[in-house]
């Protein structure tokens, strides 16, 4: 069955390839945003199944995007994973007031980026 | 970037658009302008055939830009918001006059269409759920060869930052910036298949955030590691590895017959981690995040070695004597950030065979272990059995001889010195009756050889009435067994002596202060190797290091400052030296180290390495000012400077006083001569380089490794030092670069050659990678050796080594 997913992220090359393994391997209805601005729109927008999202992100972080997609009543039901190349368990510890559904790792693989997403949502 | 050529604009649309564009064009030329100002620029400098721009962007310059055009011109397509547009945008459209107008939200299907026969190109067969995995890696593929380039100045970013620390100039938002760029690769190359690159992009990452100033070690290694990046994601994608993002995910079995690593770290991360790096070496990993998961998995397969996070409720030392006892034991390294005494003893104590302290790298902790699945680390037990009857010896071996305990018989009893030798024991099994020599006089013997004073020995016999018993500890046995004995007790009695005698090792060969090996417990082991060296024909290079004014730090901060910069010493020590390597205090302030399997000059390298990462040591005095230290070391090694190890100490020792005369802060070896004042100076190596940076550290490399050399910038000024009836300087070694202003480096090889200097000079040409037929040339003329820019300093080195052997 096919969902739709928003995926944010500021690098072109991750994003291109992110997208791609998620309709390529699993099918799905990918849309894209470069920034947490974007993504904060393109989520009221969208009404995506899921939103994946990478940390690190200039102006406005993953995180703090998060907060604002969770404070937006119209947002905040959508389910929210991580992505990071934060290595420390103490960096990781941080996201977990989020309320995200998961947080995986960078670099992924794409070949199995849609199935460890499915896994975090149950899909 | 605006004036390559594009068949494609795209100008104000969502990032990803020229991307997929490119895909559903068959892979035809997009390029990308985010801003008016760029769109501007591109659209009057570069030619294209279809520009697509958002109607947000038809700023007054863009409409310039496009106006210029011409009717027969380039195609134009504005995306526009949807309805009727406002009286502004409808008067640009009319006199830009787009062959087509989008409306949002885009129509990317119809937008595909319409750019193809605008192209005349043919238009790619949509297919988003086309799940073939081929089809996935060439789209990666071409991902990747459009975003090569940009990456590739990432890396830019994090090698400019190594070169301005070693110029002593890196700011803090340099750094942050090269702290950034790394982490950015360190996150995306891997899934480009580049998983070396992302691990050493980690460790540049790592560095750059670490604490503190970075200092002339860090930038040597930042520089390396931006090198060794660049030629990682320099090969084709497919000849990459793909990074293994899921550790663990592999079925059992599956992948081939390598050995299976257990991994138990509740941090999830540094698992993943060292899962990545043990898979690159070809082992089968399961990672488990506590112990119990980890049993869960044991109860499935037993794995080959494993890898134990020491958590503080003693869990992890259940599991770890789970898997050092029974049939098979499993070899375990333990990871823990507590680096106390005890811990380490507890751990001998449950069997764990590897202490490593945390933070560790996953290259390094996973260093620590191969040897133990090659079964060569920690050698295994060695029990000596000697009876006259083979019957007897054949019982033993098979009853004793499993688990990680080598059974060596001997039905001779007067060839018993030999096997001792030979066979260097743990623990010894005699008979109490046998022809010719009793056991009890044999064991007296033994007692009596300071070498063998401590070997536990265990007595076979059948008498067991107080006399005998008495007779046997009388000849200083430790225990005895009746005959004819029961496998289980034989076997529990030998295992309990060969355990005492483990932590017997640990604890009385171990300098408190440092944790390193003190000198009784490293002399058996050096002279062991040296043994080794010498059967197998390699060589061996031992190490004296002495700290530099030692006593002023105790004198001016105390003993505990004095102890704890002893205590770092050989940490960092520790660290620096593979497992195979002996690390050890043998007194105040001195440390030696015996390096397996190097010689005098491989030795010199490894020690100076180890005295740059000492330099970098920051301590602090009572008053709270910073300080650092140096040592001063000499090499010697076998069989050059002796065969024996006090021999081979004597000349350490002469080398490592010349070191400290030559001015301190420096590793020499045996048979260093400074320089004399006579005749034309002579130096090791002479660099010819007009590069400040490099040369630079090119001389600070080549001063810690105690080499003699001199540094010249132009190609005319190592001409006129090293040429002419009298010449000033012999150096045998010139490093000259190939690309030198005014006389270039082959026109240096030239006179050098006309002068026929060659014979007693060795050249190493620096090139340039692409110019292959200047390197054939410079070879021909007479060069040595040549490394390309950007070199490596450790591979560098080790040439000019080559070059200075022979």
């Amino acid at each position: 069955m096919s969902h739709t997913l928003l995926l944010v992220d500021d690098e072109d090359d991750i994003r291109e390839v992110a997208q791609l393994s998620l309709e390529m391997t699993a099918g799905w209805e990918v849309h894209t945003a470069s920034s947490g601005a974007q993504a904060l729109a393109a989520a009221r927008a969208l009404k995506p199944e899921a939103i994946l999202m990478d940390v690190m992100m200039p102006e406005m972080d993953g995180p703090t995007t998060v907060r604002h997609l969770k404070a937006d009543p119209e947002t905040a039901g959508i389910p929210v994973i991580l992505l990071t190349a934060k290595v420390q368990a103490s960096d990781r510890a941080a996201f977990e007031g989020l309320g995200v559904a998961g947080v995986l790792a960078k670099p992924f693989d794409p070949m199995a980026l849609a199935d460890e997403v499915a896994a975090v949502l149950g899909w | 970037m605006s004036a390559s050529p594009a068949a494609v604009l795209v100008a104000g649309l969502p990032p990803d658009v020229p991307g997929w564009l490119s895909r559903r064009l068959g892979g035809a030329s997009v390029h990308f302008l985010p801003a008016a100002p760029e769109a501007a620029e591109a659209l009057r400098a570069s030619r294209f055939q279809l520009a697509v721009v958002d109607a947000a962007l038809l700023e007054p310059s863009v409409v310039q830009a496009l106006a210029g055009r011409g009717t027969d011109g380039p195609a134009l397509f504005v995306t526009a918001p949807a309805g009727t547009p406002g009286p502004g945008l409808a008067a640009l459209l009319a006199t830009l006059k787009p062959t087509r107008v989008f409306h949002h939200p885009l129509d990317r299907e119809g937008l595909a269409r319409e750019a193809a026969a605008a192209l005349g190109a043919a238009e790619a067969a949509a297919s988003p759920a086309a799940p073939a995995a081929g089809g996935l890696s060439a789209a990666v593929a071409q991902v990747w060869e459009r975003f090569r380039e940009p990456v590739l100045k990432r890396v830019d970013v994090v090698e400019q930052a190594a070169l301005s620390l070693l110029e002593g100039g890196l700011d803090a938002e340099a750094r942050r910036n090269a702290e950034r760029e790394a982490h950015k690769l360190a996150g995306s190359v891997g899934t480009f298949g580049y998983g070396e690159a992302s691990r050493l992009s980690r460790e540049a990452e790592q560095l750059l955030t670490g604490p503190g100033e970075l200092g002339q070690a860090d930038a040597l290694r930042l520089a390396d590691l931006a090198v060794a990046i660049r030629r990682e994601l320099q090969a084709p994608i497919g000849a990459a590895v793909p990074a293994a993002a899921v550790p663990g995910a592999v079925p059992e079995g599956q992948a081939g017959d390598g050995p299976l690593l257990l991994i138990v770290d509740s941090d999830r991360e540094m698992a993943e981690r060292l899962a990545m790096e043990a898979s690159g070496r070809g082992m089968r990993t399961v990672v488990a995040h506590g112990a119990d998961a980890a049993r869960g998995s044991l109860a499935r397969r037993r794995p080959d070695a494993a890898l134990l996070e020491l958590d503080g409720e003693g869990r992890t030392l259940e599991l770890l004597r789970e898997l050092a006892d029974g049939e098979r034991p499993v070899p375990v390294v333990v990871l823990t950030r507590s680096d106390d005494f005890a811990d380490r003893v507890e751990v001998a104590r449950h069997g764990g065979r590897g202490f490593l302290r945390k933070p560790i790298s996953p290259p390094r902790a996973i260093d620590a272990l191969e040897p133990l699945l090659r079964g060569g680390g920690e050698r295994e037990a060695v029990v000596l059995a000697v009876d006259d009857e083979p019957a007897v010896l054949e019982a033993i071996r098979t009853i004793v001889g499993v688990g990680g305990v080598r059974v060596e018989t001997l039905s001779d009893p007067l060839r018993f010195w030999d096997a001792l030798e030979s066979a260097a024991p743990d623990v010894v099994l005699l008979d109490f009756q046998m022809p010719g020599v009793t056991g009890l006089e044999l064991c007296r013997v033994l007692r009596n050889d300071p070498r063998w004073q401590s070997v536990p020995v265990v007595f076979l016999t059948a008498q067991t009435d107080p006399d005998t018993v008495r007779r046997v500890f009388a000849a200083g046995a430790d225990d005895f067994v009746g005959k004819p004995f029961v496998g289980p007790e034989l076997t529990a009695r030998i295992r309990n002596r060969l355990e005492r005698v483990r932590l017997q090792r640990a604890i009385a060969e171990t300098d408190a202060l440092t944790g390193v090996a003190n000198r009784r417990g490293s002399e058996d082991v050096l002279e062991r190797f040296l043994r080794l060296a010498s059967a197998q024909n390699e060589p061996f290079a031992l190490a004296l290091i002495d700290l530099d004014c030692f006593k002023g730090i105790n004198d001016r901060c105390g003993h505990a400052v004095g102890d704890e910069v002893l205590a770092r010493v050989a940490r960092v020590l520790q660290k620096r030296f593979r497992s195979e390597d002996v690390v050890a205090r043998w007194g105040g302030e001195e440390f030696v180290v015996g390096m397996y399997g190097m010689d005098r000059a491989d030795g010199v390298q490894r020690i100076a390495e180890a005295l740059e990462v000492v330099r970098e040591e920051v301590f602090t005095d009572p008053e709270g000012k910073p300080f650092s230290i140096s040592f001063s070391a000499g090499v010697a090694d076998y069989p050059a400077d002796g065969r024996e190890l006090h021999t081979l100490y004597r000349a350490a020792d002469a080398a490592m006083y010349q070191a400290k005369a030559a001015g301190r802060d420096r590793v020499v070896p045996s048979g260093w001569t400074p320089e004399r004042g006579e005749g034309p100076r002579s130096v090791d190596v002479l660099v010819v380089e007009d590069d400040d940076a490099i040369a630079r550290l090119l001389q600070h490399a080549l001063e810690t490794r105690g080499y003699r050399h001199e540094w010249v910038n132009s190609g005319s000024g190592a001409v006129e030092l090293l040429t002419g009836p009298t010449p000033e300087l012999r150096a045998r070694v010139v490093l000259l670069d190939v690309d030198l202003p005014g006389m270039d480096g082959l026109g240096v090889l030239r006179r050098l050659a006309q002068e026929k200097l060659l014979g007693r000079t060795r050249v190493i040409m620096l090139t340039v990678r692409t110019h292959e037929a200047e390197v054939v040339r410079a070879l021909e003329m007479g060069a040595y050796d040549h490394v390309p820019k950007p070199f490596s300093i450790p591979v560098l080195l080790q040439r000019i080594r080559r070059a200075l052997r022979g």
